[in-house]
């Protein structure tokens, strides 16, 4: 699951047009459309609506076995042009100075910037940082709900000190459209490690039914979980699993599992 | 591959530093106040990180010289490691860093002087009586050599102070900047192995057996002292024959007489880190097989670790003298 996060729609809307997702009516809270293993959510302007907005879509996405996040904004700059993209490495929170550091993991990268999240508006652009409004609240959010290489931010220059067009909805759009190949590699390679971290988490929909099979305690379940992880990583099929239980006693279980696991592990193959 | 480098401000002029940047002059270099900021928090995935790992420069401010762990160590009174990196270029599925950091960054202290000082304080406080320094602890010791330098600084360190020792502990086969010094008596290169079938399966990008081998030997040649450490035996079930295969093809081009220190041990590591790290790999089948709690640590039940090290020390004590073989007791 890939969550788009937007503080404006005009910023949104060449992916969600891109990505054909759907407006949601289901929901009131914040605008949020979704499609293709994705959604997109507009959170509004500012650190404190970004993180809203990401907590909010969080719990509504809780099921799903791991979440990848991309912040999509524009930002002002002292020197760079207009419609320059970058992936921040560093984000500043200029209230309270803490610094997050989304991670690399993908060798696709583009370059990359320092951003100083403000909360009031600015035109006061020092040469080292870009400037924006969500960023240090979108990582403040995102952090707790997936790792560090799994967010990303990317931002876009719409002002400088020659030029202002973060005001103007249409160019707004214009400028994330025109790099939609390099947004799009991003979102791939992003996606690709999420499905990654997703996929050790197999079988995930036969633990219900695993569970209510005996009454496990609570240390019971914690060593069923990891053997049941380990097994269906390794391609077990859970349903016939399950149909092999003789005797449906948590310890009768557990020692089954365990027999294959240990059975499985001895020659430590890939 | 390395992403990025990041840099602790305070030591962006620092000369170690600038020689690394100029090193690594293709990589964005991203400034912090602390490592801390980028090494310490807690999401972070340790093995997707590995990927892409990047290198942190840094500055240690205390606690360079530490004192071994109980039953660390090849028989002296005095152990202490020190650790001027933090993580290691390799990606072996048993070791206990996967465990014990949050971060698969690369951490380099450039204060060697520091570590250097402590050292002194530290030897002249057992006068008289030797103190071995173990470094490979955090790191390996040499994989980063060319980079680094690290030996060009303390192998001279520990010569000029006359009751140090120091063990490099490597899995690299990077002994170039060694070759360039003088050998020292009281520096021991600890070489790291386990048999085929666990090198192929659990050590990612470590020199292959054969390349490790002929290190060691370039060095004895030179006349440094070499030590091989068995070390972690992992169960597998040829694990007797492919480990008495490790030995004959060590000895087949090794002088055992010639070897300074022989040990080994069992796969084990601290509950803390058994649980973080088979967590990041629900999939490997090491995480898999029946282990034993201990002491706080896990590790192979009992019978089967007898098991393993009597076969193990068997094999080995028909290679090397028994005064030259130390086991690794963490059993304390």
């Amino acid at each position: 699951m890939l969550i788009w996060v937007s503080a404006l729609h005009c910023e949104a809307k060449p992916i969600i047009d891109f990505y054909r997702l759907k407006k949601s009516h289901d929901d009131t809270a914040f605008d949020h459309y979704r499609g293709n293993g994705m959604a997109c959510i507009i959170s509004g302007t500012g650190k404190i609506a970004s993180s809203a907005a990401c907590a909010w879509i969080a719990a509504r996405y809780g099921d799903e076995a791991s979440i990848a996040w991309i912040n999509l904004g524009i930002a002002g700059a002292a020197q760079h042009d207009i419609g320059s993209i970058f992936s921040l490495h560093q984000v500043i929170d200029a209230d309270d100075g803490h610094r997050y550091y989304p991670a690399p993991a993908s060798a696709v990268e583009l370059d990359g910037s320092a951003c100083m999240t403000l909360s009031l508006p600015s035109d006061d652009y020092s040469e080292e940082y870009l400037f924006d409004m969500e960023a240090s609240g979108f990582m403040y959010a995102t952090l707790r709900f997936s790792s560090a290489e799994l967010v990303k931010s990317l931002k876009i220059v719409s002002d400088n000190q020659r030029e202002k067009i973060g005001r103007d909805r249409q160019r707004v759009s214009d400028l994330v459209h025109q790099h939609i190949d390099s947004i799009e590699r991003q979102a791939s390679s992003l996606m690709a490690l999420n499905d990654e971290v997703a996929a050790r988490s197999p079988g995930l929909e036969y633990w219900q039914q695993l569970t209510s099979m005996a009454h496990f305690s609570q240390t019971q379940q914690n060593r069923l979980r990891v053997l049941w992880r380990y097994l269906m990583n390794r391609d077990f099929d859970a349903v016939t699993l399950m149909q092999q239980f003789e005797e449906h006693s948590p310890r009768a279980i557990i020692k089954h599992l365990e027999q294959l696991s240990y059975r499985d592990s001895e020659g430590l193959r890939p | 591959m390395t992403s990025r480098v990041y840099v602790e401000s305070s030591i962006r002029q620092h000369p170690r530093t600038r020689q690394l940047l100029q090193r690594l002059n293709k990589l964005p270099v991203i400034e912090i106040e602390h490592y801390g900021e980028v090494f310490n928090p807690r999401s972070q995935n340790f093995r997707l990180q590995k990927k892409n790992p990047a290198i942190i420069i840094a500055h240690k401010n205390k606690g360079h010289m530490l004192a071994a762990p109980e039953g660390y160590g090849l028989g002296g009174d005095h152990n202490y490691y020190f650790s001027h990196m933090l993580n290691c270029l390799y990606d072996c599925r048993y070791c206990f860093l996967q465990g014990m950091y949050q971060s698969a960054h690369q951490l380099l202290f450039v204060n060697f002087e520091d570590f250097g000082d402590e050292m002194r304080r530290v030897a002249a406080s057992h006068p008289q009586q030797p103190v071995w320094f173990y470094s490979g602890y955090d790191c390996d010791s040499l994989a980063n050599d060319p980079m680094t330098r690290f030996t060009e600084f303390f192998i001279p360190l520990v010569a000029s102070i006359d009751n140090a020792w120091m063990e490099l502990r490597t899995k690299s086969t990077q002994v170039r900047g060694m070759l360039k010094l003088k050998p020292q008596d009281r520096v021991v290169t600890a070489f790291s192995f386990s048999d085929p079938v666990s090198h192929a399966q659990l050590e990612n990008g470590v020199p292959s057996i054969a390349k490790r081998i002929d290190a060691m030997r370039r060095l004895m040649e030179a006349g440094w002292k070499v030590g091989l450490r068995l070390d972690p035996i992992v169960y597998h079930v040829n694990y007797q024959v492919e480990f008495k295969a490790l030995l004959e093809q060590i000895f087949a081009e090794l002088d055992a007489t010639a070897m300074h220190s022989v040990s080994l041990g069992s796969f084990r590591l601290t509950r803390d880190h058994f649980r973080k790290v088979s967590r990041l790999y629900p999939d490997e089948p090491l995480f898999a097989q029946p282990m034993e709690l201990d002491n706080g640590i896990v590790s192979y039940p009992v019978e089967r670790e007898r098991e393993m090290i009597e076969f193990c020390e068997t094999a080995v004590l028909q290679h090397v003298p028994r005064q030259c073989y130390h086991p690794c007791n963490w059993h304390g």
